[in-house]
């Protein structure tokens, strides 16, 4: 036990005196602040300049060509139009000749033009038409509302009421019965994410810190000074406490740095329901953490033994990497399509390798009865025992094997025998 | 503390690596365990740190089997290596620690350990930054810094240059005196004759012969004569049977029985102008050449 905590320690302050760890925590911490701090520090530079930035600031220039024969009444209604519903746009109505508009593009004067020929007809001109472009379709809802209000008002009704009929508006509630699944959409994406990087990053730290300490021959002392179990369960637990740490300042800080601006964030929706996140879903969230890590470390950790190089330990963990790929995109992909229930999420919530990040967001984001996930946890920590000491038994194995790194069925073999 | 290792064997798959190991070391003594590289020192070496169990066979201490939470190992390992990125004392202080010493005794023994070895200047360097022999002396020191009660050397004086060499020998000179059991492992015969009063060539996993050196010296068969003589061409021919010439000049006679040397040196001196004829001394060179060479 005592062996156990010198190792755990050891291994503790090697993550701490990591540069790339203690790196990529205070990029991640810093990321955070400038997103929580930005519309503060957006809104400190604006009403720095007196508030006239933004109209002091060119527009583009929209411009509008009437029909032929439009009077003044059509026209001024289409300058009234188009100017709400372009608010980013300087609108400008002439009567300009295509050729005129095209030099008028070319030479920068105005950006865009809408060249109308008739009620229901237009040709748009844009020098560059970007993929996000969406003036046509807005320029199509302001005339198809002209149109119509120009009908109704042609049957008898007048404008404003023709407008009111148009612009009615349909209210709604939602009552959920279950999980509301665009408000857990957003936290769990998140968590699932951050889970599949955790693991991702510090397996390969456990696979890499193995295969080191074999490539570099000090394995020949430190097994024979601890016990490979000791070893195993130090590294891993380590690991697993370093990203813990690393997940509760980059979260702590992002909820901290949330909360000193909690009125700027007031109106975004996908921000406040990412952290009014229930508190039994983070419970889940760190208990399936800490499973979901320890089963995929031990598995890195056993592989990593078996490297005698360095450079083998990519190829080695392939197939661990694969697994938790594997779960991953099964998760993504019925969180995407919003069925999380379907048959293969359940049999994933089952299986110790993918269970971590099935199980949690079917927890979260659907009605899992309890007793599927007390089978689900006690499939999971029965695995990470077993898994444990199996992998404890491949890196006793592994650790002394030098030369070709071994087959699998090799290793299992004579883990088998010791 | 007293080393015992009773019919030790091992087999990993198919090979049988060790074949019934028998020997035992004393308190204040140096054990020389030599073999041809794959003969089954390391195994053998792997077992009594109990890395691996044996298929069959004990490991005693003072007639008890090994319990290796209570007896101290120090162990050198052939393969040297430590962490090469991380600071010496650091890096010592853990593997001390790891042996069960508290961090206040692993600090001042490590301290301790690198004045001795001249290394204190070194103690807050990385292991990569220290040339081959300075590294293995930082090796060393994880092998004795916890003070152990057996100590196992592999191949300890490789690499290292004339003075560090002797200072090694020093070190283990006042180890052996504060009655510390020694186990050698070398190629180096010469200091193998120096410290060991027993030995074990392994052979395939046997051994092929052990015991204290003196005695395996003196049982060896003493059928063998030296002669320099000037007439050297004359007796190669005459007795080309059971005569070869040797370096520098000299004749070596194998005789069908080490009765019958008087015989030969008699038939000789009769014959032949002779300058020398002595009985061949074997060194621990020819010893082990002639046990773990290819004869079969």
């Amino acid at each position: 036990m005592r062996q156990f905590a010198t190792i755990l320690s050891f291994e503790l302050k090697n993550y701490f005196k990591n540069k790339i760890f203690v790196g990529i925590t205070v990029f991640l911490v810093l990321l955070c602040a400038a997103v929580m701090f930005y519309p503060s520090i957006a809104q400190a530079f604006e009403s720095d300049d007196g508030g006239q930035s933004a109209d002091e600031m060119q527009k583009p220039v929209m411009l509008v060509v009437p029909e032929d024969n439009a009077d003044e009444q059509r026209v001024q209604s289409l300058k009234q139009a188009f100017e709400s519903a372009f608010a980013g746009y300087e609108v400008r109505v002439e009567r300009l000749s295509a050729e005129q508009i095209r030099s008028d593009i070319d030479s920068g004067r105005i950006e865009c033009a809408f060249e109308i020929t008739s009620p229901t007809t237009y040709t748009y001109y844009v020098e560059n038409l970007s993929m996000y472009d969406q003036n046509s379709y807005t320029a199509d809802e302001v005339l198809k509302n002209l149109y119509q209000i120009a009908a109704m008002e042609q049957q008898g009704i007048s404008a404003e009421q023709a407008n009111q009929i148009l612009t009615e508006q349909i209210t709604h509630e939602t009552l959920n019965t279950g999980k509301d699944q665009m408000q857990n959409f957003f936290y769990t994406y998140i968590m699932i994410f951050a889970l599949y990087m955790v693991i991702i990053f510090y397996g390969q730290m456990v696979a890499t810190n193995a295969a080191t300490e074999k490539s570099s021959r000090a394995m020949e002392l430190l097994i024979t000074s601890a016990k490979p179990v000791s070893m195993m369960f130090g590294k891993v637990i380590a690991a697993c406490i370093a990203g813990l740490i690393q997940l509760v300042c980059v979260f702590g800080s992002a909820i901290l740095f949330f909360n000193l601006n909690k009125a700027q964030w007031q109106d975004n929706q996908i921000i406040n329901s990412i952290f009014n996140m229930p508190v039994n879903l983070l419970l889940y969230m760190i208990l399936f953490f800490i499973l979901g890590f320890f089963i995929y470390a031990f598995m890195f950790g056993a592989t990593g033994s078996m490297a005698t190089k360095l450079e083998d330990v990519n190829t080695l963990v392939m197939p661990v990497t694969l697994l938790l790929v594997i779960g991953f995109i099964v998760v993504i992909y019925s969180m995407s399509s919003s069925d999380m229930d379907n048959i293969v999420m359940k049999i994933c919530s089952y299986i110790p390798f993918t269970s971590p990040m099935a199980m949690f967001t079917r927890i979260a984001m659907s009605s899992v009865p309890a007793y599927e996930i007390i089978i689900s946890v006690a499939i999971l920590i029965g695995s990470v025992i077993g898994i444990g000491v199996l992998a404890a038994k491949i890196y006793r194995v592994g650790v002394l094997l030098y030369g070709t790194s071994p087959k699998l069925g090799t290793v299992l073999k004579s883990v088998w025998k010791a | 503390m007293e080393l015992v290792i009773e019919d030790i064997r091992k087999s990993f798959g198919e090979k049988q690596v060790l074949k019934g190991i028998s020997f035992s070391a004393g308190s204040g003594k140096a054990f020389g365990v030599l073999g041809r590289n794959g003969a089954g020192k390391t195994t053998l070496i792997r077992i009594i740190m109990g890395v691996f169990p044996a298929d069959a066979g004990r490991v005693l201490t003072d007639g008890k089997p090994i319990d290796y939470d209570q007896t101290k190992l120090g162990y050198l390992p052939e393969e040297r290596g430590l962490y090469p990125k991380k600071q010496i004392r650091d890096q010592l202080i853990y593997f001390a620690r790891l042996k069960g010493m508290k961090q206040t005794d692993a600090a001042a023994n490590v301290d301790r350990w690198l004045g001795r070895l001249g290394m204190s200047e070194y103690a807050n360097k990385r292991l990569d930054t220290l040339s081959k022999g300075n590294q293995q002396k930082i090796q060393l020191i994880t092998a004795l810094a916890h003070d152990p009660e057996i100590i196992i050397l592999d191949e300890p004086f490789s690499g290292l240059d004339p003075v560090n060499a002797m200072l090694l020998k020093d070190v283990v000179k006042e180890e052996l005196a504060r009655g510390k059991t020694v186990l050698f492992s070398s190629h180096q015969m010469n200091y193998i004759e120096e410290f060991c009063d027993s030995i074990a060539i392994l052979k395939d996993g046997a051994i092929a012969v052990g015991g204290n050196l003196e005695h395996i010296k003196r049982n060896y068969p003493r059928n063998k004569l030296i002669v320099r003589s000037p007439q050297a061409e004359l007796i190669l021919r005459d007795m080309a049977d059971v005569c070869t010439r040797q370096d520098r000049g000299e004749l070596m006679l194998v005789l069908p029985a080490p009765e019958r040397k008087q015989e030969f040196m008699r038939r000789l001196a009769d014959s032949y102008d002779i300058d020398e004829i002595k009985v061949f001394e074997p060194s621990l060179n020819d010893i082990f050449v002639e046990y773990a060479g290819e004869k079969d």
